[in-house]
């Protein structure tokens, strides 16, 4: 095992000098400004790499208590799909869990898991089905069988899958009742359209023939693979043990039935506009974004992650933040958005809710802010905080071995360099004011923002809002794709 | 998110939440068997340090006595108020001139009382041309003021989590910080304690107005949850938003905010918890040298309202644009009552996990509902309420759910629980209690939680210790004890449509 030392600290000297014995001279700033630290020191634990059964398999062994955790996570999702499948695609980890299997119908797999006090999660996202399992290790044989077993020899039993039909019928039409919720995912049909991440669950994907044994056997039969599959191991098993029931578990499973096909490339809108979904609330929610072109491993990525949070993702420190909370007090959160997918475009915007009467200046207060930081460099004082939190923070990346394994699954799966959060940091080091000031004048345009509101069209106004832009009326139940 | 350095724990508690059978009855749980540093401060500051081998990283937890139980009517929102100010700096960190900034408040402070008046005399243009004064002059003082400084501070030394919390009866700050900053907390968090300005107030008072709206008046749930607690307390203060009610909100002053301070701040009024990779006995010293020569505040009067026995079922309607929703509550007794194990096992058996008797019943079987909840709260510290919350599935009613809801009830009363759903409910339980415990931070809030909820941090450990006590009959004894008719009062929220055949 490979074992990277870790040192991070701004200061050398040894533990801080403690002020006088009065109150009054032992707190306030000059005492927090008279603070030296000493170096933080720790080792952080580097996973191992073997293939088993042509099963990717990352592992740190830990025998620090009597537990095994292990996560699996296999490439495809509802985005990898077309549009029939996305029902299907969706229920497939939930029913994973609780369909049964060939051998344990539904009941028997919930009390097996409490039996064994064993603790399971199953989820996935657009392109990805991930779960896990904690276990004792003394139950790590029946354990990793039942798991495994679950994988491989799903039966999707047809009242289970009722009920997740009946239950996600009942999520679509709750959706209106949150407004953000609503905001958010008519915001991404506008601007994704027809692309998966414009996407929102209807009645008509929930049909009963969407969701047939047959085509869930299909997306299982294409996506719980093992050319698809990572699995990552820590806990307390020496890795020739655990190498031999992995053996066991993961021999004879056919390969996948099909390669996938590649992410469909996002087409998003970039035309300006001002959109109106019209809802007497007593708060609005406002969207913006446009477009952009940074991406994960770009050379702009670390200077775009510094701008994104000192522009708004950055909490209290950041720019739209200390505007729109601390200075007006419009609204209780305000952040900006900045997705930097590794292939393909993102956008960049910001999101905020307001009552009513404080909707367009709110928009325009953040669109002015946008034009400041896209005109002039920020502070060294700004950079240096959004660094320094980083940096400083650089050990909270490692507090469980469980993390620690998950984040290395990921960079495997997206092909990232395994060392790619010391490259991260020291990127981030490398970021200046001007580097800063260059991406964000090159890719954040606030004249051409997409602006979506959910609110009252009579206490927002019309004509304020029209100074931002031509303002389209949408409907949410005839939103064009 | 932290696992290795508390999973000792799971290794000991697991064994006997198998249900295996043998539960082995111990001396003590392992939880109390923590090495926990204990220290009462002259000032009567209670401080407590739990050193856990791990990553080097230490969490920060200060819990103050109070919530929104010390309110009244006419100034809800207080407690909440003053823990979003107290993010706000001192008189020296947050400022570059305070005596400049405390002569603006004490005419911003002038103006709101004069505003007071106007709004009670509907006198509207005289309340809209000082609430512009009052803008006008805070953006003034914004002109002396650093903003955010303390969490600038923070954030650069790579805090994680910096936040606080509010509820009835208790009010929460915290942060993580890497270990070797660790003094950092300190002196910052006494400094706060000690010498805080309530500076940018009326901004503030804004922006929780907004968080209102977001939790509250733009929320179906939220707006359910405020009318049932509101209807089932008649006067014991649980029947208060903690956020405060929006006209209370809009008449807050300064001075009533730090009148709150100065008679429940006071450091006798504190719980101050750190866990993590920190020496105790060094932390011990940093907590005499920063918190200890703070003068010791006054004695915080008792909250001595007790809701009367209710004596009929109560119902409310919540009319609202959304799909159908449904609240039972009935009065229970305090966390601490005897009665409170079998209460909490009463929640597991019905709720909790796929197998519990209203989720299988409701979701499973008769697909009528997509959720069911159920749980003790708003409180622990006075008498609670035993809740129960469900979403009918479409076109199943509200009515339908909660005459199901009914005949599970009355059934587990009469029956009682099996001895595999006890085990199962003991499994949970200490699974749960288990989790709780798996990050510093999560310990460092139930090790805050039981001092101030009887002064012994290894108190919420027993009371763990008791729920796995719990026989058939206590369950069979407090259902049919509390869950009764006249005891209830039942929330449905639903559109402006004919009312629903009435239960029976």
């Amino acid at each position: 095992m490979r074992r990277a030392a870790v040192v991070t600290a701004l200061a050398l000297l040894a533990c801080g000098t403690i002020a006088g014995p009065t109150a009054a001279q032992q707190t306030g700033k000059s005492v927090v400004e008279r603070l030296r630290y000493p170096p933080l020191r720790f080792d952080a634990p580097d996973p191992e790499m073997h293939e088993v059964e042509g099963v990717r398999v990352l592992f740190l062994e830990d025998h620090t208590v009597p537990l095994v955790t292990l996560f699996a996570r296999f490439k495809g999702g509802y985005s990898l799909f077309d549009r029939s499948y996305y029902a299907a695609t969706t229920a497939l980890p939930a029913l994973l869990r609780y369909g049964g299997t060939t051998t344990l119908p539904p009941d028997s797999v919930d009390e097996a898991l409490e039996y064994y006090a064993l603790q399971t999660s199953f989820g996935g996202g657009g392109e990805t089905v991930f779960t896990s399992l904690n276990t004792l290790t003394t139950h790590l044989d029946p354990g990793l069988h039942l798991w495994i077993d679950m994988l491989r020899n799903p039966v999707f039993d047809s009242a289970q899958v009722e009920v997740w039909r009946g239950r996600e019928m009942e999520n679509v039409r709750r959706r209106p009742d949150d407004p953000q919720r609503l905001a958010f995912t008519q915001f991404n049909r506008l601007m994704y359209g027809d692309h998966p991440v414009g996407w929102e669950m209807d009645a008509s994907d929930l049909e009963p023939e969407d969701l047939t044994p047959e085509r869930l056997h299909e997306v299982q039969r294409r996506i719980l693979c093992p050319e698809n599959l990572i699995i990552g191991i820590t806990g307390d098993v020496s890795w020739p043990e655990m190498e031999a029931k992995l053996r066991r578990e993961l021999r004879d499973w056919p390969p996948c039935s099909g390669t996938l096909p590649e992410y469909p490339e996002p087409r998003i809108r970039s035309k300006p506009g001002v959109f109106l979904i019209p809802r007497e609330l007593e708060q609005s929610i406002l969207v913006m974004a446009h477009p952009a072109d940074v991406h994960l491993g770009d050379g702009r990525y670390f200077a775009a992650q510094i701008g994104n949070a000192i522009l708004g993702s950055g909490g209290f420190s950041s720019r739209i933040m200390a505007r729109i909370r601390t200075e007006e007090g419009y609204a209780y959160a305000a952040s900006s958005i900045w997705t930097m997918p590794r292939r393909y475009q993102g956008i960049v915007g910001a999101v905020t809710r307001t009552r009513p009467e404080n909707t367009v200046p709110a928009l325009e207060l953040i669109l002015e802010t946008m034009k400041e930081m896209s005109r002039e460099d920020p502070t060294r004082e700004e950079v240096g905080t959004a660094v320094d939190q980083i940096v400083n923070g650089f050990v909270f990346n490692f507090e469980t071995m469980a993390q620690i394994i998950s984040r290395r699954m990921f960079y495997l799966a997206q092909e990232l360099p395994e060392d790619w959060l010391e490259q991260y940091v020291a990127g981030v080091e490398d970021v200046t004011p001007r580097s800063v000031h260059r991406v964000l004048r090159d890719n954040l345009r606030p004249d051409d923002m997409i602006i979506l509101v959910v609110g009252d069209p009579d206490r927002i106004g019309r004509e304020g809002l029209e100074r931002l832009g031509p303002v389209t009326i949408l409907d949410p139940s005839t939103l064009p794709g | 998110m932290r696992a290795e350095g508390a999973l000792f724990l799971l290794a000991t508690l697991l064994p006997c939440a198998l249900p295996a059978g043998a539960v082995a009855q111990q001396q003590r749980t392992p939880g109390e068997r923590l090495p926990v540093h204990e220290k009462v401060l002259d000032n009567g500051m209670r401080f407590l340090a739990l050193e856990r081998k791990g990553a080097p990283t230490v969490a920060f937890v200060v819990q103050y006595d109070v919530g929104s139980v010390q309110e009244h009517l006419g100034d809800t929102g207080t407690a909440h108020l003053l823990e979003h100010l107290l993010f706000k700096g001192t008189t020296t960190i947050g400022t570059k001139d305070v005596d400049a900034e405390r002569v603006l408040f004490g005419r911003m402070d002038a103006a709101q009382d004069t505003l007071v008046r106007a709004r009670a005399r509907g006198d509207s243009a005289r309340v809209s041309a000082l609430a512009a004064r009052i803008h006008a002059l805070e953006d003034t003082a914004r002109t002396y003021v650093v903003p955010n400084e303390m969490d600038r501070i923070l954030t650069r030394a790579g805090a994680q989590g910096l936040n606080a919390t509010t509820t009835n009866e208790s009010t929460t700050y915290f942060v993580e910080l890497p270990a070797n900053r660790a003094e950092l907390w300190f002196a910052l968090e006494a400094d706060r304690m000690s010498d805080p300005v309530f500076r940018e107030f009326y901004t503030e008072r804004d922006v929780v107005m907004e968080e209102r709206r977001t939790r509250i008046d733009t929320s179906p749930g939220g707006m359910l949850y405020e009318s049932h607690l509101a209807a089932a307390y008649t006067m014991h203060p649980y029947g208060v938003p903690v956020i405060g009610w929006m006209s209370d909100l809009q008449n807050l002053g300064r001075q009533e905010v730090a009148e709150y301070y100065r008679r429940y701040y006071g450091p006798n009024n504190a719980v101050v918890v750190v866990v993590g990779d920190l020496d105790a006995d060094k932390a011990v010293e940093w907590a005499e040298h920063y918190f200890g020569p703070l003068p010791r505040g006054e004695e915080p009067p008792p909250v001595l309202a007790r809701e009367p026995q209710q004596r009929g079922e109560r119902r409310v309607d919540v009319v609202w644009d959304a799909e159908p929703a449904l609240r039972i509550g009935w009065h229970v007794p305090e966390a601490l009552d005897p009665d409170a194990p079998a209460l909490s096992v009463l929640t597991s058996l019905l709720t909790g996990g796929r197998t519990s008797r209203l989720y299988h019943r409701l979701v499973i079987e008769d697909r009528s509902a997509a959720s069911v909840y159920s749980s003790l709260g708003p409180g622990e510290k006075y008498p609670q309420l035993f809740q129960i919350d469900a979403t009918p599935i479409s076109p199943h009613t509200p009515a339908e759910v909660e005459a199901a809801i009914y005949e599970e009830i009355a059934r587990l009363a009469e029956e009682g629980p099996t001895q595999r759903e006890l085990v199962r409910v003991r499994n949970q339980v200490e699974a749960g209690n288990v989790r709780r415990l798996l990050s510093n931070l999560g310990l460092a809030f139930q090790i805050a939680s039981s001092t101030t909820l009887t002064g012994d941090w290894r108190d919420t450990f027993r009371l763990s210790q008791r729920v796995g006590e719990v026989t058939a009959d206590d369950v069979r004894r407090v259902a049919s004890t509390w869950l009764t008719q006249e005891n209830r009062t039942v929330a449905t929220l639903r559109r402006d449509e004919p009312d629903e055949e009435p239960i029976s």
